[in-house]
């Protein structure tokens, strides 16, 4: 059952459509936040890795990332690091969801240039749509 | 004639009693034999009579004597006898004298023992208490009242990489003058050569050696006799706190994740993001959504806690305005009070009171948990006031209740880790109890205090001050 709208399936994109790109390797969280997210009029894409999420970011240049920290293959703060690298990439702004929130990580992830970072239990995905909506705006 | 017959029976020779009186038959009987001449006869038996009368009288006589001899012969041995009880007697005593010449030569005997063992003890002591000290896995350093070292074990060289000869050239010396021995300096540092600081302090060297060194003094009965330094190996007990705080750590990360996906998942169904449901499931699924929002608190109880233990819980310290942070809590409360029909009151400060330096999420966490607990341990009808003010150059916030209280055996145990009041378990059966410990790790870490007074049945008030952002605090 076809949840989220893939950034592929190009037959669903409205041109004035913000687009986020989620990096979080969980299935479920992917389905329920790619599901809030296009219910409120996000065009989502998805990358199950670090890896994967700077391939897709560099094809697509999302409005904003959502990236989890602890993943296979490539981790958050390293995909933080290479979208540094990347002029292109580097002002995209990036919001953290973790299950993890300590201090030290926090201001890691702030060096590293994360607008906001969400503690998954602290947080809930209409609440992650409000703070989105902080950074962004819907449509132009 | 009759002059030989009267002879006394008493004179005659006991054996020869019954002789005399045979030869007396024998004549008598001769006399009788010649009875054929009668004229002889007549004057014989008078001479009979005589004899007769003679030896009735020689009889009564013999008894007579014989009365008297049994007499004295009984007096002579009364006084025998006497005589043999007084020997006896006085044997007796000299006996029992002897005897107790006897015990006290063997006390004495003992008691020269005795003293012999007490020396030899003596001495084995010595022995043993030198064998504890120069063996012991403690680290020791015997100073005397001038604080000059009088003694120091192996294990203190042990500890600091020093070998014996170079433990033995700072005997007679003071701390301050230990610093020609390399390895030894970081306790001089630590101790600032001074022993006058009685003490107890963690010497961190490296992962596999952190010593805790404790400074004793030792007294005599009247004066100071001298300091005694012990350094305990800590390293096994700190390793094992890490594991442990890690363990934890990585335990409640873990438990982070599944929870998330579940209160996500709930809370999508509840905003009908995933379509209808009946109001029937809508029950079901909130009543699931509280108790995992319970869960998610626990878990943070519990990295709360490791963070404290860890020395890490604060970080973002910036000056802050505590009305500000108190309004806001009180803000957030308010519904649950209406919803428990309680008065949630609040009370600002008379006069502007001093900014402080906090780490904010820390601070709240402080003001909540005492506000939840007001909340949770207050039956309906009754009043919760939060009030600010100032208390020396500090801000004081005061959290009361009209609720149960705390009973007063229960009082010095509320701070401590995982410690729940029995009152407080039959009234609410959640709870983890850390929240007050926490409260009082991150008001003592922000160089405060924090204290209650409570009386069961009728209320407690629980205060806390934290020094202005102006005084000196622990946090600088």
């Amino acid at each position: 059952m076809p949840v989220v709208s893939f950034w592929d399936k190009r037959y669903n994109i409205k041109r004035n459509m913000k687009k986020i790109l989620l990096i979080e390797d969980e299935e479920l969280i992917i389905k329920l936040l790619g599901k809030k997210l296009a219910g409120v009029g996000y065009e989502v894409a998805l990358a199950m890795d670090g890896l994967e999420g700077i391939e897709k970011m560099k094809k697509i240049v999302p409005d904003l990332v959502l990236l989890d920290i602890v993943m296979p293959r490539m981790g958050g703060f390293e995909v933080m690091a290479e979208m540094k690298k990347d002029s292109g990439l580097a002002k995209i702004p990036v919001i953290i969801i973790s299950n993890s929130g300590q201090p030290l990580e926090l201001e890691k992830a702030k060096r590293l240039g994360a607008v906001d970072w969400l503690v998954k239990t602290e947080f809930d995905p209409k609440e992650v749509v409000e703070k989105i909506s902080k950074y962004i705006n819907r449509a132009d | 004639m009759n002059q030989n017959l009267k002879i006394k029976i008493s004179d005659v020779p006991r054996p020869l009693r019954p002789a005399v009186a045979a030869k007396d038959e024998v004549a008598i009987s001769g006399i009788q034999k010649q009875g054929d001449i009668p004229r002889k006869n007549e004057r014989k038996n008078d001479e009979f009579c005589e004899l007769d009368e003679v030896r009735g009288q020689l009889e009564e006589t013999r008894s007579v004597m014989e009365i008297r001899i049994n007499a004295k012969t009984k007096e002579l041995r009364d006084q025998a006898e006497d005589l043999e009880k007084q020997i006896k007697e006085r044997t007796g005593e000299l006996q029992k004298k002897i005897e107790e010449s006897e015990n006290s030569r063997m006390a004495l005997m003992n008691m020269l023992e005795d003293m012999e063992d007490l020396r030899r003890r003596a001495e084995e002591e010595k022995e043993k208490t030198l064998a504890i000290i120069t063996n012991f896995t403690d680290g020791l350093m015997l100073f005397d009242s001038v604080d000059r070292l009088a003694l120091v074990n192996s294990q203190m060289g042990l500890f600091f990489g020093v070998g014996k000869e170079d433990a033995k050239r700072i005997i007679g010396k003071k701390i301050a003058d230990f610093g020609e021995v390399v390895g030894f300096k970081p306790l001089v540092d630590l101790l600032g050569g001074d022993l006058t600081k009685i003490a107890r302090k963690e010497l961190f060297i490296s992962e596999k050696a952190v010593f805790e060194v404790s400074l004793l003094e030792i007294s005599g009965q009247r004066n100071k006799v001298g300091v005694l330094l012990i350094v305990h190996d800590i390293s096994r007990e700190k390793m094992v706190e890490r594991m442990k705080t890690e363990f934890v750590s990585i335990a409640a990360h873990q438990l982070r994740t599944p929870i998330s996906a579940i209160k996500w998942t709930l809370r999508m169904i509840l905003d009908g993001d995933l379509g209808p449901i009946t109001e029937e499931q809508r029950e079901f699924l909130e009543k699931t959504y509280k108790s995992n929002e319970r869960m998610i608190n626990l878990i943070n109880d519990l990295l709360n806690v490791t963070r404290i233990e860890e020395g890490r819980h604060l970080y973002n310290i910036v000056a802050a305005d505590m009305t500000v942070l108190v309004q806001s809590l009180i803000v957030n409360y308010a519904d649950i009070a209406k919803q428990k029909n309680l008065a949630l009151d609040y009370e600002g400060p008379v006069e502007i009171i001093p900014q402080v330096k906090i780490d904010v999420e820390k601070m709240k966490l402080v003001v909540s948990n005492l506000i939840e607990n007001a909340l949770k341990y207050t039956p309906a009808g009754g009043k919760i006031s939060v009030s600010i003010g100032q208390k020396d150059d500090g801000v004081l916030v005061t959290v009361r209740d009209t609720g149960m209280g705390i009973s007063a055996e229960q009082t010095d145990r509320i701070f401590t880790k995982y410690f729940r009041a029995s009152n407080a378990v039959r009234m609410e059966t959640e709870g983890t109890g850390l929240g007050l410990f926490i409260a009082k790790n991150i008001v003592e870490t922000h160089g405060g205090k924090i204290w209650f007074d409570s009386r069961e049945g009728k209320g407690t008030v629980f205060c806390f001050t934290i020094p202005s952002a102006e005084a000196d605090s622990i946090l600088q």
